[in-house]
């Protein structure tokens, strides 16, 4: 299956798996910091929203990490368009496309609305994909395992519903 | 310092952008178990990070000397309920917290709605935090101690 980035085959899961396993060490062994991602909500959600939760230590002394790392992330899927043959804003969705639709409004509605379950819920949890399945689970923590058994379960739960039962494929 | 972690950022994110980590229909096809493709990239970063883990911790210090420090995540009620509610968004968006941003650079226009819906759930999370802290059992807060 092409992905929806210029139809580009996928680098193999191995070697994908392979290259976060090394980025996370090295987050860890070069600069003593611990892989999370949506902690990162944080961060900017602190310069804006003035509540004790958004004023913690722990949120005031990761940002001069989490944010750079952030940008990074923007960079990298922003070169990976270039060099796989150049950068173009797109509305492009994949099987959505073909089987829900619901225009350009619609489609940002159904973003936000995923949008909100993911910062609330991983802020619930204290943690996403990365800090929980990949740190988490690497580290032993059973907090880790918990999330991630919850995640997967509501991710398939969901999908399934809405791709075997709502809008068949 | 700030290089270093936008350096490690930016290959981070073009790992997931190249490997279908942010790829609405690899999210879908993982759920729907017609590809092992995100299977194989979490087990394999798995398999290989618990054992490199290990040894860092080990080891006990970092390149420059300075003592591993690794802080635990939180043991609660929150991380079932949380979890769940962070799989329904996941599969929604066909995104996790990180390639939102890997997609917003790849030029995915819907992908900043869930980079806002992110933010504004995050926000809510915050302002009900002292609300919802007895329901869930969370830590109380750590504000203002000096300490970082």
């Amino acid at each position: 299956m092409p992905l929806i980035l210029h139809g580009l085959t996928p680098i193999h899961w191995a070697a994908a798996g392979a290259s976060i396993a090394l980025i996370t060490l090295a987050l860890l062994f070069l600069t003593n910091r611990r892989l999370g991602i949506s902690t990162g909500f944080e961060d900017v959600c602190s310069f804006v929203v003035p509540v004790s939760y958004f004023a913690r230590d722990a949120v005031r002394s990761a940002r001069k990490w989490r944010l750079p790392f952030i940008a990074g992330l923007i960079i990298g899927g922003f070169l990976s368009a270039v060099l796989a043959g150049g950068w173009t804003p797109t509305w492009d969705l994949g099987m959505f496309d073909q089987a829900i639709g619901f225009g350009h409004a619609g489609k940002l509605a159904w973003m936000f609305a995923g949008g909100l379950f993911i910062g609330f819920g991983t802020r619930l949890a204290d943690g996403c994909t990365s800090g929980h399945g990949i740190f988490g689970l690497s580290n032993f923590e059973l907090s880790s395992l918990v999330t991630t058994i919850s995640f997967m379960a509501a991710g398939i739960a969901t999908t399934q519903l809405v791709y075997r039962v709502l809008f068949r494929v | 310092m700030a290089l270093l972690y936008l350096t490690l950022g930016t290959l981070f994110g073009f790992v997931l952008s190249r490997s279908g980590a942010a790829d609405y229909n690899y999210i879908q096809a993982m759920f729907l178990f017609t590809s092992v493709q995100l299977y194989g990239i979490i087990g394999t970063a798995v398999a290989i990070t618990a054992p490199g883990l290990w040894l860092i911790k080990r080891y006990g210090r970092t390149v420059s000397g300075r003592p591993i420090v690794v802080p635990l995540k939180p043991k609660h009620r929150g991380n079932a309920i949380g979890g769940a509610l962070f799989g329904i968004g996941w599969s929604m968006c066909g995104m996790c917290p990180g390639p939102i941003f890997v997609n917003i650079g790849e030029g995915k226009i819907y992908a900043i709605a869930a980079l806002a819906g992110a933010l504004a759930g995050a926000g809510l999370f915050g302002a009900v935090y002292t609300r919802v802290q007895s329901v869930f059992r969370l830590p109380r807060l750590v504000v203002g101690t000096g300490r970082t």
